[in-house]
């Protein structure tokens, strides 16, 4: 579970990037982050993985503060960052091992959770190459194949789709899905509307760093316009 | 041609752009602009130095117009070699030649912009190391204005033809051989042949004594007239360049820069039409041709064995300096190059001084070695050395953007700290080891003053080691286009060279202030001392270990 809690932050004085943010996402959601660019999608995100210094409020991952116990808050997400340009000089299997020690996967788990995620994203074969030999897509396979490898129990992913093939994005999104029915929790930005559409059991859209609308997309049809498409109602709530 | 000095403007920003840029700090802050001006004094007050003793024994022997010679080829090699390393990054290695072209330009006019942005790099050098030298040369002879003139002449048309020639070798390459589809062999390779030349030249120069008689200094004069003579035959425009430095009569003058000024048009224009027809088809293979070689074999079961998480970490930034050119010529390789340079330069000198090596070591070992003083030079040798390593200084800004990595994993910064500074603190060793051994063997010194020695030279690149992170830190280079920007054209390099000063003068100091002191007990106060700050520091850094990846965004 993920809380945020009354969450500002300024990177110029006067002007707040994000301003008093409030969400919960509960065990068992996936959760979809809506917002044109420039919004605060990433900085709550950054905010959120510890990146970013929190300036008024709190975020709880499992009841784990990550302003007042880092370490504990940070073992309990993977995080997919936005840019898979990781540790290029690395080989795959170099990358994943590293990551498994980071995470202190277990020695007995390895090499099946590695071979099963590297498997199900088409990239084992590739494991024996450094990766900036890897395309922008199987760059993006071998980072969240890293995030996942210690079965965290919340999964937090920026863009996640950008530079996946059908075969994989479809792939991640039964992950996804399979992961929240195990009652553990999804929250992902994306600008695909379609994807947070059929995928998402809660969208947050941000607007200018404010919260503007939280719920489900019935719940959004019912506030806004009934019958217009999801784009339309995201270009209301954003362009108001 | 409007379009080219934008493109050239572009580039320029963008490859001396960083983090300052992105965080919204002024680039022209004063601070910035005194370590600037502070640098540019350090080094052509060095230049100077240097010049004015070469130019003034020369004067005395009335041979002064060799010195004109010695600079233009000085030029001409350093540009050789500068564009060796930077021709590839700029020509095929910057993240922007994708996004250029789809873009409307003309392939000349992108061309002429790549090149614009190799020469003003070189300028900037060949203004301290060639132009500066010149003028004194001017002062020094009384020369006139014509002199002036043509060495502003000679610093702007030498580099052009050395750039071009190693840029059109570099575009043949990356056209027909395979070999460039991997640009971390090209790179490794051409690192290594520079590497060899700089070596043969330290051999071939060691034997160079300081005390020279007459007869001696003529010889070596011949020598190096007979070396000039004998290149200049084949670099036609240092030649006329040189003639027309050292005339006195104003039409020569003028007929030598035009002579040299026809060869580079017609090399200029030689480039633009090879250039044209061969730069894009290496460019766009090496942007789309399928990356670096790959292979298929099975992954090892040793590969899966898990190890602690120091080892990990650690030879995850050994692997990340050790597979990249740049990083390993800058971080790992003067570790050992430098100390196996310096021996093969004295002992090549102490053999061409056709005294032998035992000689020396027998006159040395009759004097008294086991002093403070004599431990203080050893350990200042070391600093001297081990300010070339610059693995703790670049540890954060080698990971670029992804060094956001260290802040949303579950390691604390303090440790990830840590583990990036044991690499700087092994390789310190390695030179420390290497250092010791040399001066053992021309000192035997006792072997408890060889281990003091090791012990107190450690502690030192234990502090410098965490001083070093703790500058990266705080002004980290983080949004780069190429690793060059990090390992070259990085203004904190020159903070491990500072802090080597400093702690070569506290021992100058305690030198004077402990004049006969015994060598262990000088040794022992210089340990406690470096143990001291090492601690404070250290706990600094562990204090403000999250305040200080505040610029890590």
């Amino acid at each position: 579970m993920i809380e945020i809690k009354n969450v500002s932050k300024s990177y110029v004085k006067g002007k707040k990037s994000v301003e008093n943010l409030n969400l919960e996402i509960k065990n068992g959601e996936i959760f979809g982050f809506l917002g044109p660019n420039g919004a605060g999608k990433t900085t709550t995100i950054r905010m959120i993985t510890g990146i970013l210094n929190i300036d008024e409020g709190d975020i709880l991952i499992d009841g784990k503060s990550i302003k007042r116990e880092p370490l504990e808050a940070k073992k309990n997400f993977g995080f997919v960052p936005d840019s898979p340009d990781m540790f290029l000089k690395l080989k795959g299997i170099e990358y994943l091992m590293f990551m498994a020690d980071v995470y202190d996967v277990p020695q007995n788990k390895r090499k099946e959770k590695i071979e099963e995620l590297t498997k199900k994203f088409g990239i084992y074969n590739e494991l024996n190459n450094q990766i900036q030999s890897y395309s922008h897509g199987m760059r993006q396979k071998i980072v969240i194949c890293g995030a996942l490898l210690s079965e965290p129990k919340n999964w937090i992913l920026d863009e996640p789709m950008t530079g996946l093939d059908p075969k994989s994005s479809y792939d991640l999104k039964e992950m996804m899905r399979e992961h929240a029915r195990s009652g553990k929790t999804v929250f992902f930005s994306t600008h695909i509307l379609e994807v947070a559409e059929k995928l998402c059991d809660r969208v947050g859209i941000i607007n200018k760093g404010k919260l503007v609308f939280v719920g489900t997309f019935d719940e959004m049809k019912q506030k806004f316009k009934e019958n217009a498409s999801l784009e339309d109602l995201f270009l209301e709530i954003t362009e108001k | 041609m409007d379009k080219v000095i934008k493109l050239t403007k572009i580039f320029l920003k963008n490859s001396f752009s960083n983090m300052d840029a992105r965080m919204g700090i002024s680039t022209k802050s004063k601070s910035k602009i005194i370590v600037y001006g502070l640098l540019f004094l350090y080094f052509a007050g060095l230049i100077i130095f240097l010049g004015y003793n070469l130019l003034d024994g020369l004067i005395a022997i009335h041979q002064e117009t060799i010195f004109v010679g010695m600079i233009l080829f000085m030029i001409f090699g350093l540009v050789i070699i500068q564009t060796i390393f930077s021709c590839i990054n700029i020509l095929y290695f910057t993240k922007d030649s994708e996004y250029l072209l789809p873009l409307p330009l003309k392939p000349y006019q992108i061309i002429l912009a790549r090149t614009n942005v190799m020469l003003i790099a070189e300028y900037l050098i060949i203004f301290l190391v060639g132009f500066i030298p010149l003028i004194m040369y001017g002062i020094l002879t009384g020369a006139g204005i014509i002199y002036y003139l043509t060495a502003i002449f000679a610093v702007i048309l030498v580099p052009i033809l050395p750039v071009l020639l190693i840029s059109i070798i570099v575009m043949f390459i990356m056209s027909f051989a395979k070999l460039t589809k991997n640009r971390n062999k090209f790179q490794l390779f051409a690192t290594l042949l520079v590497l060899a030349i700089i070596i043969a030249l330290s051999i071939s120069t060691s034997g160079m004594k300081q005390d020279l008689t007459n007869e001696e200094m003529a010889q070596m004069i011949v020598k190096a007239n007979g070396m000039i003579e004998l290149v200049k035959g084949y670099v036609p425009t240092v030649d006329y360049l040189m003639e027309a430095l050292t005339t006195n009569s104003l039409f020569t003058a003028i007929v030598e820069i035009l002579k040299t000024l026809g060869i580079t048009i017609v090399g200029f224009i030689l480039y633009m039409v090879i250039a044209q027809k061969i730069y894009f088809k290496g460019l766009v293979g090496n942007l789309f041709g399928g990356g670096t070689s790959s292979s298929n074999k099975e992954i090892n079961q040793k590969e899966y064995r898990n190890s602690k998480l120091y080892k990990s970490y650690v030879g995850k930034e050994f692997k990340n300096m050790a597979r990249n050119p740049v990083f390993l010529m800058q971080c790992l390789l003067p570790a050992i190059l430098i100390p196996i340079v310096m021996v093969v330069v004295v002992f090549a000198g102490f053999n061409s001084d056709g005294m032998g090596l035992e000689q020396i070591t027998q006159m040395l070992q009759q004097m008294p070695t086991n002093t403070f003083f004599i431990a203080c030079i050893i350990l200042g040798v070391i600093q001297f050395f081990t300010m070339f390593i610059y693995i703790s200084i670049t540890a954060i800004s080698r990971d670029g953007e992804n060094a956001v990595f260290m802040k949303y994993i579950p390691v604390s910064l303090y440790k990830q700290y840590m583990y990036k500074i044991i690499p700087n603190i092994i390789m310190n060793i390695v030179t420390i080891i290497v250092t010791l051994g040399i001066a053992q063997y021309l000192l035997n010194l006792p072997i408890m003053t060889l281990i003091a020695l090791f012990v107190v030279a450690t502690i030192m690149g234990i502090f410098q080691s965490i001083v070093m992170i703790i500058v990266d830190l705080k002004r980290p280079k983080l949004n780069w286009d190429s690793e060059y920007a990090v390992a070259k054209q990085n203004l904190n390099l020159i903070f491990p060279m500072l802090l080597a000063m400093f702690n070569i003068a506290i021992m100058v100091g305690l030198v004077f202030l402990l004049k006969d002191i015994n060598v262990y007990l000088g040794i022992g106060i210089l340990g406690i001392l470096y143990i001291v700050t090492t601690v404070i520091t250290n706990k600094y850094l562990y204090n403000k270990q999250y305040e200080l990846a505040d610029k890590i965004i």
